[in-house]
């Protein structure tokens, strides 16, 4: 690794490092950095302080980094997939169709009076995933023109959208409050025990993520190149899609579809590492896409408290202006 | 090691491109594959390498059949370079080289020091060592080729397959390259197969060559000396005799043999060339009118015209495709048509393109523009065709296309003058007066020729002529006086059944009112019209070609021809409102006749799933219970057969035996077999009530056929006709040739014509005519 990959390693550590203490400090309570650190210590007094600090904020900011990471992660495997800097889960509707699947389980659980585990959010986002790669692997067979894509991509975001606001606003059951801002995107009422969840399925495609940088480095120089190199191409693909469908799947099932991060942090990263070895930039991608969604989070907190904004709102504004400058940059779509 | 092939065919989607290749490299030789661009060069060795799966036949590495091998095994053996780029971002050209080391590293391509060696060591080699640092994207393409090489060569392989690995490299790069490969092969004995256009680095560094042609079958295999010869090279890349020493030495320096770019005249043969002052200025059948006069004096004589543009196309008996005019005119001549006297056939597709057809075979679809490049290299053909068609005429009529002075297409000229000169022959100037400005036409069209061009023509003919000619004589005093060349003849307007070669004909202009009215639907890229001509025999058949809605009900018969794209004139039923009029007069229960493209569009719907046309599915007419796949393969061939038993208006027609052929490349088959009435044999047609379709060009060709048809529409119209005087087809034209030839010897100076030929015709006169 290089001298420029480390000390940007190290800033990005410390950058995260900043943005949790920060995290902890604010908030409709202001709880001040020594309080928040005995309370840590100490493992909490079960005053309103300690409960909001290790109940509330702890999973908020976990779930932040940790989705947010799995999010930047997702999107690099996908641009890798597509061979185009400006592949992502949101732009392609793949969280939307996730957003989709998922919402109509939870008005049919809640008429149903069933109550949803962790794990059955996570199957029903992926197959929302699966269902909405398949139909964008097959417009990308017929169209070669990654514009198209990203138009058809947006489009069954907008379908998927707009029958889950239908299923959400006939559900008028007070339960499915929830539900309007997570369709929305948020990090708000995560619990301890969805982070239990999340957690282990995370680092599992963390896990196979690297395992797979040596064949995505070579998939790099185009499919046939790969062949001839004697990787079996088509049970790459598969595996390489799965990964990214699990891991936008995961994030989608419990903060609901968050926009942009999976374009923009890659992007930074390359640029800033200046390399595209996939090792450096699946780990740095996923360090930096923690620290992006832990920054909106809270400005989506902070800005207009006590109103809470939705993740995407913020995500958006630094997000979509950067996917823009990539479709300009390569002008041949 | 080696790498062999046995009965290997490639291609792509299941279509062969090139079938049979049975090839062997071994460790220490280099072979190398040439041959035209998109011959398909790059297609064998994807297949070799395993980016493509073989269609057909084995590949062997070792008497080891290569699909049992593991792939990374197989990797280890064989390294790739292909032509293709992909663009890198931030990636270093030690980086590009280091991906090669794939199959040594372990499960991270984490490199070790022997890793690291390797890569150094291979770009040293290819002298890329100064490179290492630098952005990939930012060297040259040459540097990149270098970079690309050591990245295949850190693979140790000991096979080594390069695409056109000198394409981008400058001279000194390329020999640099050169001698890199042949220390390579040396030192580490690897095996190299390689593509490459350059020649004459070819002989340099290949043991072996291989040639692939553009029909998709490889030519020759031998050791280099043996196959570079100037000629067979000028013929594999379709260069003009002569052309290619002309840029580089004679690669064989022993044969010495200056060849000029014209033809050397055979003495017995002798040429006469028919140009025209404007397209349809009549030159097809005064050209006929020509052959039979000649055949009528007792000589072998054979129709050529080198190039001819036309929707419609004859099959030949052997199915090779060629134009229609020049059939015509070996009907006149009286011999069979054969391709050779029509050698390039070029079949618009669009506004801008075509369909090129050399010797009978489609090579392919090209814009206009690319065309006006490539077709010198077509003169080879051109000539071969005249020296087959030599050795069995004592004259040759050729025809020209369009008018000889299209001053902006003059260069590359291989259809007028151009051909004159390849063959040194005579020309007589067609003028239409009908149209207007004969003299202009003639005159103007001299001046635009060069001096040499102009002193070919030896005669001036006026046609089309109507009227009183004492009128017109003083008007032929001054065109012989200012052009210098004399009038050969003033052939009168003739209206004969013979068959049209454009789709710029006065036919589709046409209004006629008859007893019966026949309508064919002038789709857009209507084909093969001819097929209706022999109707026109019938007075009291009015034989009209509509393209508004409004001009069918009217209709007695309604004829949705053949067409060159079924799919986008389907299309264009939907948009003109044509189908809905289409619909409304079948509801009548009026009787339509669809043939080819028009079949397929009585259908249900048409599917292209493979792009053959435009791609896509259209719902056709749903006439009849039918679907078409367009299929990659064109069906072309010569049928003969009997009409099933069929009912509706036209069931005399059960039983008769028709006679005819097919060129298309769907196939239709039956939804449901309960209503249709089976009716031409082979799946080739289906009717069902007044419906009746099929796939048979020519098919009302014969008297019997024409007869009942007739008298079907006849009878349903209450009217009475009398049909004993129509004829089959062929007594029908036979006797319009005569009456062509005996009115042109009429009004022409034939001593003349012979005159231009070196033919005395007091001898020829011996031979008298027939009538």
């Amino acid at each position: 690794m290089t001298k420029r990959c480390t000390i940007l390693f190290g800033l990005e550590i410390v950058l995260i490092f900043i943005l949790i203490m920060v995290n902890m400090n604010t908030g409709s309570t202001d709880v001040s950095l020594p309080e928040v650190f005995s309370i840590l210590i100490s493992g909490g007094k079960g005053d309103v302080s300690s409960t909001i600090i290790l109940d509330i904020r702890m999973p908020r900011m976990i779930a932040a980094f940790v989705l947010g990471g799995a999010l930047a992660l997702s999107g690099y495997l996908l641009q890798s997939f597509f061979h185009n800097p400006i592949a992502g889960p949101y732009v392609l509707g793949i969280s939307s169709g996730a957003k989709l699947v998922v919402a109509l389980l939870m008005v049919a659980a809640v008429k149903y009076g069933m109550v949803l585990s962790s794990v059955s959010m996570i199957i029903a986002a992926l197959a929302g995933s699966f269902l909405a790669t398949a139909f964008v692997i097959m417009v990308a067979k017929r169209v070669h023109n990654m514009s198209i894509l990203i138009v058809c991509g947006v489009m069954i975001g907008y379908i998927c959208s707009a029958v889950t606001e239908l299923v959400v606003s006939f559900a008028s059951d007070s339960n499915i409050v929830n539900l309007h801002t997570w369709s929305l995107g948020s990090f708000s009422s995560i619990s301890w025990s969805q982070v239990h969840t999340f957690i282990p399925v995370v680092i599992v495609g963390l896990l196979a993520s690297v395992l797979l940088s040596k064949r995505i480095e070579a998939f790099l120089y185009g499919e046939q190149y790969a062949i001839s190199l004697g990787i079996n191409v088509r049970v790459f693909r598969v595996i390489l899609i799965g990964v990214s469908s699990l891991l936008s799947a995961t994030v989608t099932a419990f903060a609901g579809p968050i926009s942009f991060v999976g374009i923009a942090v890659p992007h930074i990263i390359r640029s800033t590492y200046k390399t595209s070895k996939p090792l450096v930039i699946m780990l740095a991608s996923f360090l930096g896409g923690g620290a992006f969604c832990l920054f909106c989070d809270l400005l989506a907190r902070y800005l207009f408290a006590p109103t809470e904004l939705s993740i995407s709102t913020i995500t958006a504004i630094f997000g979509a202006p950067i996917v823009i400058s990539l479709m300009i940059k390569r002008k041949r779509g | 090691m080696e790498i062999r092939t046995s009965g290997l065919s490639v291609g792509y989607h299941k279509t062969p491109l090139i079938s049979d290749i049975c090839l062997s490299v071994k460790q220490g030789e280099i072979v190398a594959l040439i041959g035209p661009n998109g011959a398909g060069k790059s297609t064998i060795l994807k297949t070799l390498s395993g980016m493509l799966e073989p269609i057909d036949g084995e590949i062997y590495i070792d008497d080891r059949e290569i699909r049992s091998i593991p792939r990374n095994q197989r990797a280890k053996w064989i390294s790739v370079m292909m032509t293709g780029r992909h663009e890198t971002e931030y990636t270093t050209c030690y980086e590009v080289v280091s991906v090669g080391r794939y199959q040594f590293t372990g499960i991270m391509g984490t490199l070790n020091a022997k890793d690291h060696r390797a890569i150094c060591e291979a770009l040293e080699l290819v002298g890329a060592y100064e490179l290492r640092d630098r952005d990939f994207n930012k060297i040259s393409d040459g540097q990149k080729q270098r970079v690309l090489l050591a990245r295949a060569l850190v693979q140790e392989p000991t096979i080594l397959i390069l695409d056109e690995p000198t394409s981008f490299l400058d001279i000194g790069y390329k020999i640099e390259f050169v001698e890199t490969l042949k220390k390579l092969v040396k030192e580490k004995q690897i095996g190299v197969l390689l593509s490459m256009h350059e020649l004459e680095l070819v002989r340099n560094i290949a043991d072996r060559v291989i040639c692939i042609n553009d029909h998709g079958q490889v030519d020759c295999i031998g050791p280099v000396c043996e196959v570079f010869q100037t000629d067979y090279i000028e013929k594999l890349f379709h260069m003009a005799p002569g052309s290619f020493q002309r840029i580089y030495s004679d690669i064989n320096p022993k044969k010495e043999k200056a060849q000029t770019i014209k033809k050397s005249v055979n003495s017995k043969t002798r040429f006469l060339m028919v140009q025209g002052t404007m397209s349809s200025a009549g030159k097809s059948l005064v050209a006929a009118g020509l052959c039979r006069i000649f055949k009528q004096d007792g000589y072998r004589v054979v129709p050529f015209k080198s190039q001819n543009m036309a929707l419609n196309s004859y099959i030949t008996e052997d199915g090779l495709e060629m134009g229609r005019a020049q059939v015509m005119q070996a009907e006149a001549a009286g011999v069979k048509p054969s391709v050779y006297m029509n050698p390039i056939l070029l079949k618009p597709t669009d506004d801008c393109g075509s369909q090129v057809i050399v010797n009978g075979k489609v090579i392919g679809n090209m814009p206009a523009r690319e065309y006006f490049q490539y077709k010198t290299k077509l003169i080879p053909d051109i000539l071969q065709a005249v020296e087959r068609l030599e050795e069995e005429a004592d004259i040759i009529v050729i025809e020209g296309a369009g008018s000889p002075a299209e001053i902006n297409l003059k260069q590359n000229d291989i259809v007028n003058m151009g051909m004159a000169k390849l063959v040194d022959a005579p020309v007589v100037l067609v003028g239409d007066i009908d149209r207007g400005g004969v003299f202009a036409q003639l005159l103007g069209t001299l001046e635009l020729l060069e001096p040499d061009e102009r002193a070919r023509v030896k005669g001036l003919i006026i046609n089309k002529f109507r009227g009183d000619k004492t009128i017109l004589d003083p008007g032929i005093r001054m065109l012989e006086e200012r052009g210098d060349i004399p009038v050969a003849g003033v052939i009168p307007y003739m209206n004969l059944h013979l068959e049209d070669e454009d789709s710029l004909t006065e036919r589709f202009m046409r209004r006629a009112r008859g007893e019966l009215d026949i309508c064919i639907v002038r789709l857009p890229h209507i084909s093969n019209f001819t097929d209706f001509d022999i109707f026109e025999q019938i007075p009291e058949v009015a034989l009209n070609y509509i393209r508004s809605a409004d001009e069918i009900q009217e209709a007695d018969l309604l004829i949705l021809p053949g067409s060159k794209n079924t799919l986008s004139d389907m299309k264009w039923l939907k948009e003109s409102g044509m189908e809905t009029a289409i619909l409304k007069y079948a509801a009548k229960g009026k009787p339509i006749i669809g043939i080819c493209g028009g079949y397929q569009m009585m259908g249900e719907r048409i599917c292209d799933p493979y792009g053959v046309e435009s791609g896509g599915e259209i719902a056709g007419l749903g006439l009849l219970p039918m679907e078409t796949v367009m299929e990659e393969k064109k069906h072309r061939r010569q049928v003969q057969g009997q009409i099933g038993e069929v009912k509706g208006l036209f069931s005399g027609l059960s039983g008769l035996s028709y006679e005819g052929y097919e060129i298309h490349m769907g196939v239709t088959k039956p939804l449901e077999k309960q209503n249709l009435m089976e009716f031409t044999q082979e799946q080739t047609g289906y009717a069902m009530g007044n419906l009746y379709g099929t796939y048979i060009h020519g098919f009302f060709d014969s008297q019997r056929i024409l007869q009942e048809v007739v008298r079907g529409i006849a009878d349903a119209k209450g009217t009475n006709l009398n049909l004993d005087e129509v004829i089959n087809y062929r007594d029908l034209k036979e006797r319009e040739y005569d009456k062509l030839a005996d009115t042109m010897r009429k009004h022409m100076n034939i001593q003349g014509i012979y005159g231009m030929m070196g033919l005395d015709y007091d001898e020829a006169g011996t031979v008298t005519s027939k009538n």
